[in-house]
């Protein structure tokens, strides 16, 4: 299988005078029936100009001159040879750990699982290890739950493990509610297997014989492949009583969400498979302890139980070799945004938000200037560009403001407004918001006004002061972690982007062209041909003139409705 | 079905290690990719495969993280590395079939992946 | 025992504390609007936040216990900005018309306001615009002052168990309403007001029936008499200034005929007439088994409400006997008048009630008419009652003691001792002993029935008979009451109860949801104590030696449960639809 793949990585060989080039060399060399030469959209390289890479040798080089071909098909391709001077630095800097199935695996069917090492992991920890060594092989390996909290996962465990009760329950929270954010969702409907195993280890180390999955209703393909998979579990022995011939019993229901954010939240969530209405409760007590039933329960994010079976088949000491001192492992995010490459990426922690935006998300989208990127959704807030070399880990991101969360990372661009940005995640916060505690309940709302009003130029300067001393109160006041973060993202843009709140409150201008009422329509009078049709279709006759002399917007009495803009034949009516 | 014991489970697991893969396509069947138009392109492969009598496998798939690219085509052949194909729609499903599973040719200017067939994975 | 400092000040206490608890040990008030001594926490408010050494968090002290080696500050200028930005934004989402307001100078939030100084409105207003639902003309929901600290929901649900009350939606638009988005009057709400005694602001309220009360005593045509309860008295004196429990009988006897009622009757009275009925009812059930065992008493409204929706299948267990009220309302337009030539058409009852609930009883079928008009015009709470004192100029606390009629206003220990749970098992068992053995019992034979534990069981032995009562207060407690009964009347099995006595409102009467706010455990044992130490000073302990009450039956009913006594005294009972429409 000898193959050559050919990619312009900053499409500038229009022609494609390099595949030809390429071709011809190796006629030249009489090695043309013998070699598949195939233009690729996606080498895994970006912005290096043109890149070859050669199969099975797997020599990758780039920044290629059309004078490099001839050597390069006679020495490294004839030949097999490296030519060392040449040859590229690049590596794919994915690890695949969570999504080590997803796209390879055929979700729906268990056999797939099993044919890659499936339920290896439950194996060990039922019949090879004693739990006291399983709690210390996840110890070892430092996973922290990746829905946001960043918690131990050993800890957590250990809590419930020692707590005394008749009962325990381990749930898995599937109600993945950051917008833009997918991760578990994919994770659930490309290996669902994986979380089960998960589950059933976490039942087995915590003394739980019951589990639920948790799944928002939204999800209507991951419910039915975890259905699938349940069903399919429970047949080949792996739910049910006496797991794999050991006296390990487990057995699993499915509940959905009905379209509450704070149902992720785990005491609401608890509420909500209790029956009752999704409200939070005060913590302590934390559920580990007393939780579903009032039985100690422990809680998991989707990607944190996939992860687990790794821990056991490869080693929590090799686990723990992958990340950064204080954040080991992977993990997934949802790469979205102004990005070329949009999707889901697995990376080691410690890599830079440079590396994961350029090296694997193929760079900006268009011509516009990187601006921040916005981490940890709604709770989370904007790093700017300057800090594009951050190693990512939760210790890192917090410092600078944001937060991990469960892995939603947005490319924010020039045309991008922070204004704006801050007021979409507060208006879902205050829509999301379950009304119990007057801090968030309000103070969201409240904030939002104030957003509000900065983005259509009505704020004056002291609504800044307020709007930072509410959200201390809702920081500080709120119940649930819903609250208390929802004013990262205005806290955030604050940080950075100050001058852009200025601009709204003082000078009426929002620089990115987003802010709608703050947007300036003006005829250019040098292309306007006196047509009439924008004074025509003006609703508030904010356009005046005549066919003379031509026309002007009074920009007053404008409403920025956009419709002139829209009318124009001749783009002769500019808005910014 | 009998229920597995973790005997029978080391069977797998050898399967596992063995690792030999066969002649497939994979077909990306996450929501990402049944929104950009997956099911149809399962369709059209499994119709014009059983057509032309080619056993070889349609299989469903997760969401790999490609997700721009949707709807990937995994292709694995014999001879050929196992080869991603992106933005698939039905008639470049059926050029897949006729150039690169019969004819083994490789399809330029639509390729998002290339990897050893082997499951070298990184 | 737990040790920890707060604000450096050493604190030892049990295990479970919660914060607030160990601060106010060592008389530290940490401010709190959503918590009420009576109920579990919602920690909704989020005014009660403290700090702990070592960490940024705040944590709620009303719902966090103390733990070992805690170091707690309650105040300090980052805790006090936040606590008043959080007032800020409560005010921000409320009406703030506190001069028309029900709770104008008696509401929590307008004393934390108070409190914290607030002098300007920094945000928005965010106005609700909910409409208030009346439709029950007895308890008011102004759901737009509603600040959500969960209080009348969790009493509704958890403590009294009728499920009327829920919140809907959510975020900023959440609101409390009839479950199921109805008017409160086609809910099962029971009347019991109870979400109006915890109800921190005007947001739940009595119909304030003053004004028609008003407008009858200066109406030159009526004649307008007046009765009260005997829960009133003890309760009367915290809207004066009076320590806890103070008994003001005599004051409110001159109060009342200050404003204007040409006679003065007493509740008790219709206490003891109560007993008789019931007592003897008792009789023909337990010793001449004429009629299904237990007894269950139906003085309480809302009881008998909750009764027929839930339990209508127990209604031949419901003594017939009206309740004290409804006895002394018929017998003002019927005996009274008679015996004082007064046309009955122009009579004018008001009956003065710690209870919203008998608003409703004063319509609740035909036999509350029973004398040929409406038996009792107006039932006021003693809320409203203390804002007519106050309306009319009256200096209550310099008032000489009054006197009541006698004719239906003298009344024993036994009949005052009802506005305590407990109370009319008490007075109905020191009749029945009589009426069983001849003989009177010491008047703390049956101390074994007082107290606040929610279903108290005893067994009293009379001349050989065992007489198995029990005790429920709370409508939540009920519950494991009836069951009990039910079990064993379908099992065949010996009934558990001879004799039940129900009260909707924890505590009995005392705790009624047309008392003064703030009801606490305490209140209800000093507001209880109060009717205790009245039965010790009173002449007769007994119903039965009434004389005013052995004149009634001499001259116009006879004997008790004659026909006389039944045509007035008595009422029927009908299932009634948890959900009407």
């Amino acid at each position: 299988m000898k193959v050559i793949l050919l990619k312009d990585t900053d499409g500038k060989d229009r022609e494609g005078l390099f595949h030809d080039k390429v071709l011809d060399a190796l006629q030249k060399e009489g090695i043309s029936d013998k070699w598949k030469l195939v233009r690729v959209v996606d080498i895994g390289i970006y912005n290096r100009g043109v890149a070859l890479k050669i199969l099975p040798a797997g020599f990758t080089y780039t920044d290629l001159t059309e004078e490099d071909i001839p050597g390069i098909v006679r020495k490294s391709i004839k030949e097999g040879k490296e030519i060392k001077e040449k040859i590229s630095s690049v590596k794919d800097k994915q690890v695949k750990i969570v999504l080590r199935n997803c796209g390879v695996i055929d979700p729906e069917n268990i056999e797939s699982y099993l044919e890659t090492g499936g339920y290896q992991g439950l194996k060990k920890v039922l019949f090879e290890y004693k739990p006291e060594e399983s709690i210390e092989e996840l110890k070892i390996s430092g996973l922290r739950g990746r829905g946001g909290g960043g918690f131990p996962l050993w800890m957590k465990w250990n809590f419930a493990r020692k707590t005394r009760s008749d009962e325990k329950y381990v749930i898995c929270n599937g109600d993945e509610g950051d917008p833009g954010a997918y991760m578990d969702r994919s994770v659930l409907e490309g290996d669902p297997h994986s979380v089960l195993e998960g589950m059933l280890v976490a039942g087995y180390l915590v003394g739980a014989q019951k589990g639920y999955f948790y799944i928002r209703a939204e999800y209507p393909l991951a419910i039915s492949r975890v259905q699938k998979a349940v069903d399919d579990a429970q047949e080949y022995g792996l739910l049910g009583n006496n797991i794999l011939g050991s006296d390990f019993s487990f057995s699993i229901e499915i509940r959905l969400g009905a379209g509450a954010f704070v149902c992720g939240e785990e005491t609401a969530l608890i509420a909500s498979i209790e029956g009752k209405r999704g409200y939070p409760s005060p913590r302590p007590p934390y559920p580990s302890v007393k939780g579903l039933w009032g039985r100690p329960t422990v809680i998991n994010n989707v990607e944190t139980l996939a992860n687990v079976p790794v821990i056991f088949t490869k080693g929590g000491k090799w686990f723990s070799k992958i990340g950064s001192p204080t954040s080991k492992g992977t993990k997934v995010f949802a790469l979205t945004g102004k990005i070329k490459n949009s999707g889901l990426v697995e990376v080691p922690m410690g890599i830079t938000l440079r590396e994961i935006i350029y090296d694997i998300g193929g760079g900006m989208l268009n011509s516009y200037d990187i601006k921040a990127v916005q981490t940890g959704g709604p709770s989370g807030g904007v790093i700017s560009k300057e800090h594009l070399d951050t190693p990512v880990d939760y210790e890192n991101l917090q410092k600078l403001g944001s937060i991990m969360g469960s892995g939603g990372m947005i490319v924010i661009d020039e045309s991008d407004c922070m204004v704006d940005l801050a007021k979409f995640y507060m208006n879902f916060c205050v829509d999301e918001s379950c009304g119990k505690c007057a801090p968030c309940r309000i103070g969201t709302t409240q904030m939002l006004e104030y957003l509000d009003s900065i983005s259509k130029g009505k704020a004056s300067q002291e609504d800044i002061a307020k709007l930072k001393k509410i959200a201390a109160a809702v920081k500080k006041a709120s119940l649930c972690g819903l609250g208390q973060t929802a004013p990262n993202p205005v806290l955030s843009t604050l940080r950075y982007f100050e001058e852009e709140y200025l601009e709204h409150i003082r000078d009426k201008k929002c620089r990115a062209g987003k802010c709608k009422e703050l947007l300036e329509y003006t005829i250019i009078q040098e292309k306007c041909r006196r047509c009439s049709l924008c004074f025509r279709n003006c609703p508030v006759s904010a356009i005046s003139g005549n066919n003379k002399e031509g026309f002007v917007i009074d920009n007053e009495k404008c409403i920025k409705c956009g419709n002139c803009f829209e009318v124009c034949k001749f783009e002769a009516i500019s808005r910014g | 079905m009998p229920k597995l014991t973790k005997d029978n489970l080391e069977a797998y697991a050898k399967k596992a290690a063995a690792h030999k893969v066969k002649d497939v396509i994979r077909v990306g069947m996450s929501t990402c990719g049944i929104a950009a138009g997956a099911e149809e392109v399962y369709e059209v492969l499994k119709n014009e495969v059983r057509q032309r009598n080619l056993g070889i496998e349609i299989q469903k798939c997760g969401c790999s993280g490609k997700c721009y690219a949707e709807p990937l085509v995994e292709v694995i052949v014999k001879d050929l590395p196992a080869v991603v194909y992106g933005k698939v729609d039905k008639t470049f499903a059926l050029a897949i079939v006729d150039r690169h599973v019969i004819n083994g040719e490789l399809l330029n200017d639509h390729i998002f992946d290339v990897q050893e067939a082997n499951g070298d994975e990184k | 025992m737990i040790t920890a400092n707060i604000n450096g000040i050493p604190v030892k206490v049990r295990r479970g504390t919660t914060i607030l608890d160990a601060a106010k040990k060592i008389n530290i008030k940490i401010p709190v609007l959503c918590k009420h001594p009576d109920l579990d926490s919602t920690a909704a408010c989020g005014i009660c936040v403290v700090k702990n050494a070592g960490s940024g968090k705040f944590l709620r002290a009303c719902c966090t216990p103390i733990e070992e080696g805690m170091n707690i500050t309650t105040h300090d200028n980052e805790l006090h900005e936040v606590r008043k930005t959080v007032i800020e934004l409560i005010l921000s989402n409320h009406p703030n018309d506190c001069l028309q307001c029900a709770r104008n100078n008696n509401c929590e939030l307008q004393k934390l306001a108070a409190d914290f100084g607030i002098r300007e409105y920094p945000f928005h207003q965010l106005k609700k615009g909910l409409q208030p639902d009346y439709s029950t003309k007895i308890i008011n929901l102004v759901a737009d002052k509603c600040i959500l600290c969960g209080r009348c929901i969790n009493v509704c649900q958890n403590i009294q168990n009728v499920w009327a009350l829920s919140f809907l939606d959510r975020g900023i638009k959440t609101r409390i309403s009839a479950a199921g988005d109805i008017n409160l009057a086609d809910s099962p709400c029971i009347k019991c007001g109870q979400c109006s005694a915890h109800c921190p602001t005007g947001a739940i309220a009595e119909y304030d029936e003053t004004e028609k009360t008003w407008k009858a005593l200066y109406d030159p045509d009526k004649y307008c008499v007046v009765q009260i309860a005997p829960a009133v008295r003890v309760a009367i004196g915290e809207a004066f200034g009076y320590p806890e429990g103070e008994n003001l009988t005599g004051k409110l006897y001159a109060a009342l005929r200050k404003l204007g009622f040409k006679a003065v009757f007493d509740t008790s009275f219709g206490a003891d007439l109560t007993v008789m009925e019931e007592a003897t009812e008792f009789i023909q059930r337990f010793v001449h088994k004429k009629g299904p065992l237990p007894l269950i008493t139906s003085c309480c409204p809302s009881w008998v409400d909750f009764m027929e929706k839930y339990y209508s299948d127990m209604i031949e267990h419901f003594s017939t006997a009206k309740s004290p009220q409804a006895m002394v309302g018929v017998l003002s337009k019927t005996y009274y008048a008679e015996q004082n030539n007064i046309d009955p058409s122009k009579i004018f009852m008001v009956s003065i009630m710690p209870c919203t609930a008998k608003k409703y009883e004063i319509t609740r079928s035909e036999e509350m008419f029973a004398s040929g008009y409406q038996d009792i015009d107006v039932s006021l709470t003693t809320r409203e009652l203390s804002r007519m004192i106050k309306q009319a100029g009256i200096d209550f606390v310099g008032l000489e003691d009054g006197k009541p009629d006698h004719i239906l206003g003298d009344y024993t220990g036994a009949g005052v001792i009802f506005g305590a749970t407990g109370g009319v098992m008490e007075a109905a068992l020191r009749t029945a002993h009589y009426y069983i053995t001849g003989e009177n019992a010491g008047i703390m034979d049956f101390e074994s029935v007082r107290g606040l534990k929610g279903v108290k069981e005893t067994t009293v032995e009379i001349d050989g008979n065992s007489i198995k009562v029990a005790i429920a207060h709370g409508i939540g407690n009920v519950e494991y009451v009836l069951n009990k009964i039910q079990k064993a009347i379908a099992e065949r099995k010996e009934i558990p109860y001879h004799f039940v006595e129900v009260m909707a409102c924890p505590g009995g009467c005392v705790g009624g949801g047309g008392q003064p706010y703030g009801v606490t455990d305490k209140l209800r044992i000093s507001r209880s104590q109060g009717l205790y130490l009245d039965d010790e000073k009173q002449d007769f302990h007994y119903a039965h030696e009434n004389p005013y009450i052995k004149k009634l039956y001499n001259d116009f009913l006879g004997k008790p449960l004659s026909e006389k006594s039944h045509k007035l005294l008595h009422t029927f009972y009908n299932p009634r639809p948890l959900y009407r429409k």
